[in-house]
């Protein structure tokens, strides 16, 4: 009934060639931009200029760290929020539920600037700060690796935790009392059947974590501004200020690069879940 | 039997996957036929053929005599009862049996669907949404979107299986009762023996897309022709004979306690009214079934036996 | 056990602090009577929620990024829907490369595309920003479309579309009458989401900006860095809350988070 393969790709060539030419082609073209040297012909002078500039460096290597900080932080965050709130009955499960992905649905324009009201030269944590006398003066948090690291934390830690809870509400019932009744301590339940068991939930929220730090725009923007560049803000900046088009067709190949990489490793990762569950379900269940 | 419904030659295929290679049955107007078989057999795809959700790769289908291979669904004046019912989950019991007749802009719809509705026993569920119903429920709410368009032929996809041991006893009687009143033609399809012996006036088995035998369920039931045949309707001890013909014996034609073989008693499942013996033997494995109120055996017992001619089924070779 | 349930509503008490405490301070500074942007605020009022209204820039930018957000999503669903459909009933050659076609907005990060389609399309051949802005926040919309379509589809048997056949529908019928009705709450899912995502779109947006054509985040991004005051504070109040409403009242009538 269903085999038509006409009828089906009629069905999908509108849409497929929509997201081909407008989004495919000139995104193609800007790429192969940084391949081009100035004779025309083929050319990686882009990319030696590009990685040969200590501040391009510096801004490289501040986006992959800051990326991996993030990660690991809301990975250790998001595994205590998450393991509290599975444990909750059904129905404040799911309120507190709605509160964490709340912050999803606003304008992460709007998320970030409050924070520009608490961590400014007289905003909430310098008053504080100079109120307990820790300080004489007030600090300069703003415009600082540590204000675009917060931002980013609480912009996407809810990617982490949303990742975590359904990989742990898929967890097999009773595993974690079978393993305490077996002896297990929490440490190893932690790291024997939790971890190994929301393994999925993990990669799959770190994957998600990484790539959108290492690609916000946004908050390096507002949080970092012309003092603390990430990659998307240093992009924007070599073509407003310089029309560098060679380093921000570099910068637009790392990104799409990283892009494609994360999300190959979410399809590849994610997938053998159900096979590893089964195994671990399997070996809990010898156990006991 | 006229042609009612006629296969010719038919041969359906997945993609390069032949799944019934060139099948040909004609079915008589007003009988009630079972296509038999284990999954996978071709029955269910045969039956979808016939309801034009599949397009045969050759062959043709006529039914009441006109050729309806190429014909749209919808033209075919067929019904079929899906085995998961397929009932829409957004309309209403009303809803879903006045589909039909909407499509057809028949007249009469209210009256007419009210009525069917009745037939199925559901008049308190009118205005219920289908997915709040009970599958057997569910069940008769699609038997009624089929019928209430009047098809030539009536369609049911496993009909019985979703059912429990008292709503399937339930539905045979609905079945039987809507073959004596309409007297529409209807094809099942099934897996189970039991379900094809009860309801059905004619069986086709079929094995791997070829019709094994077909014949009165009696006939199928009595005397069955082949090793698979014998096997589905439970002939379950069959051993080659002296003259080099296979015979069946069911494992109550087994004569325990006295015959001119010997075997040892490997197990036993009581079944109510009998016992049902796993006996090792020179030949191998049997299966005798015993009266309960007979004198009953232990496992690891010698015991005697007997595979009577009289109760034997010959089987052609093959 | 009290002590693990004490420590546990501490965790997610925390959580919740930082997650969404920096909104309670952005809306306590939007109320301040004075000028500066600062916690805790100077008075309370709602002069620069009325304030925001009297901006003119934004309340063109409002507009801009209103109808990109509604008319890009339904767009993006008039040409999602039926590739949904055909991905899920249908065996489409190449059916794998066509989904990552598809899904490819979600995967090129946003300001690579603004400024690909700066270069190569409106500078040589004169295309609009606006009619640009549309096209690129259609395709940004296009693979949540699918996808959540794609999603509320798959519970949807095969065998209901089959029995319309059977009862004399034709297809497209069956398409409006069977699928179409089952699938209207994944459809205003997908619009929702596409609306949220577009309107506070950011990246794709950055570089198609021009002369009078602005979507409402870059022009608070470009208002930010000229001015320090409440104003900023309050919008992003007033969106948070607009945002937050419509997320909510989806969730109440349509249960949105089961097709998200």
């Amino acid at each position: 009934m269903f085999d038509n393969r006409t009828t089906g790709l009629l069905l999908v060539l509108p849409a497929a060639i929509f997201a081909a030419v407008l989004f495919l082609v000139p995104v193609g073209i800007l790429l192969s931009e940084a391949f081009t040297g100035p004779d025309g012909g083929f050319s990686f002078g882009a990319y030696v200029d590009f990685f040969s500039s200590d501040r391009n460096m510096t801004v490289f290597w501040r986006s992959l760290r800051l990326g991996l900080y993030v990660m690991l932080t809301s990975a250790v965050i998001g595994y205590a929020a998450a393991f509290c709130i599975v444990q909750l009955a059904p129905k404040s499960r799911g309120r507190i539920f709605a509160l964490i992905i709340l912050p999803l649905m606003i304008s992460p324009v709007a998320r970030t600037y409050a924070w520009l009201v608490i961590l400014g030269r007289t905003g909430i944590v310098n008053q504080v700060i100079v109120g307990l006398g820790l300080s004489e003066d007030s600090l300069r948090l703003l415009f600082t690796e540590t204000a675009v690291f917060i931002g980013l934390l609480q912009l996407f830690l809810p990617l982490m935790i949303i990742s975590l809870i359904s990989s742990m509400e898929n967890m097999p019932r009773d595993v974690i009392p079978a393993a305490r009744v077996l002896g297990a301590s929490w440490f190893n339940v932690f790291f024997r059947v939790i971890i190994p068991l929301t393994r999925e939930g993990l990669v799959v929220g770190g994957t998600l974590v990484f790539a959108g730090s290492m690609t916000a725009y946004i908050t390096p923007a507002i949080l970092g501004g012309s003092k603390v560049l990430m990659l998307e803000t240093l992009l924007y900046q070599r073509v407003t200020v310089a029309n560098d088009y060679a380093s921000a067709s570099v910068i637009a190949m790392i990104l799409v690069a990283m892009s494609v990489v994360t999300n190959l490793l979410l399809k590849r990762l994610a997938k053998p879940r159900n096979r590893k569950v089964a195994i671990q379900t399997k070996k809990v269940e010898a156990m006991t | 039997m006229s042609d009612f419904v006629k296969l010719d030659k038919l041969t359906l295929a997945y993609g390069d996957v032949v799944a019934v290679p060139d099948l040909s049955f004609s079915i008589g107007k007003g009988e009630l036929v079972a296509l038999l078989g284990p999954s996978g057999c071709g029955k269910t795809t045969t039956m979808r053929a016939i309801a034009g959700l599949m397009a045969p790769k050759s062959g043709s289908i006529h039914i009441d005599g006109r050729d309806v291979t190429n014909l749209a669904p919808s033209k075919r004046e067929v019904g079929l009862v899906f085995q998961s019912y397929a009932l829409f989950p957004h309309l209403s019991v009303y809803e879903n049996v006045a589909f039909g007749l909407k499509m057809r802009k028949a007249s009469n719809i209210r009256e007419r669907v009210e009525e069917a509705i009745a037939s199925v026993g559901l008049s308190d569920f009118t205005n219920r949404l289908t997915p709040d119903l009970s599958g057997g429920q569910q069940q008769r709410v699609s038997l009624a979107r089929s019928l209430v368009v009047e098809p030539k032929v009536l369609l049911l996809d496993e009909p019985l299986s979703n059912l429990d041991a008292r709503l399937r006893l339930e539905m045979q009687l609905v079945l039987k009762d809507i073959q004596r009143r309409t007297g529409v033609t209807m094809i099942f399809v099934t897996h189970d023996q039991s379900e094809a012996l009860a309801l059905a006036d004619r069986i086709v088995l079929m094995k791997d897309g070829v019709i094994v035998q077909e014949g009165s369920a009696e006939e199928m039931y009595n005397a069955p022709r082949t090793r698979f045949a014998a096997d589905f309707f439970g002939f379950e001890n069959i051993f080659p004979g002296d003259d080099g013909q296979d015979r069946a014996w069911r494992p109550g034609a087994i004569t325990l306690g006295d015959g001119p073989f010997e075997g040892q008693i490997r197990g036993m499942s009581f079944g109510g009214d009998y016992r049902t013996y796993v006996i090792d033997t020179e030949r191998g494995q049997i299966k005798g079934a015993v009266r309960a109120d007979l004198p009953s055996y232990k496992e690891g017992d010698k015991v005697r036996f007997d595979l009577p001619m009289a109760q034997a089924v010959a089987l052609d070779a093959g | 056990m009290n002590t693990s349930r004490t420590a546990s509503w501490v965790i997610i008490g925390l959580t919740l602090l930082f997650l969404i405490g920096p909104f309670v301070v952005i809306v306590l500074a939007a109320l301040t009577n004075g000028n500066n942007l600062a916690f805790p605020p100077e008075g309370l009022s709602l002069r620069w929620f009325i304030k925001v209204f009297t901006i003119e820039s934004f309340r063109d930018s409002f507009v801009i990024s209103m109808v990109l957000a509604v008319f890009g999503t339904l767009a993006a669903l008039v040409i999602g829907v039926p590739a949904a459909y055909a991905i899920v009933r249908y065996k489409v050659p190449g059916a794998g490369a066509v989904q990552l076609i598809v899904s490819s907005p979600l995967i090129v990060p946003g300001i690579i595309v603004g400024l690909a389609l700066l270069r190569y399309l409106v500078i040589p051949t004169g295309f609009t920003i606006f009619a640009t802005l549309f096209l690129a926040h259609t395709a940004l919309i296009l693979p949540y479309a699918v996808r959540v379509v794609t999603s509320s589809m798959q519970n949807l048997r095969t065998d209901v579309e089959e029995a319309a056949l059977i009862l004399g529908c034709s297809r497209l019928g069956s398409f409006f009458r069977v699928v179409f009705p089952n699938i209207r709450g994944g459809i205003l899912a997908a619009f929702i989401l596409g609306f949220v995502t577009s309107f506070n779109q950011v990246p794709v947006s950055l570089f198609l900006s021009g002369p009078g054509v602005r979507t409402l985040p870059i022009d608070m991004l470009a208002y930010m860095e000229t001015t320090y005051d409440p104003s900023v504070a309050a919008l992003a109040c007033l969106l948070a809350v607009m945002s937050v409403g419509i997320v909510f009242a989806a969730e109440k009538f349509l249960g949105f988070s089961k097709y998200v």
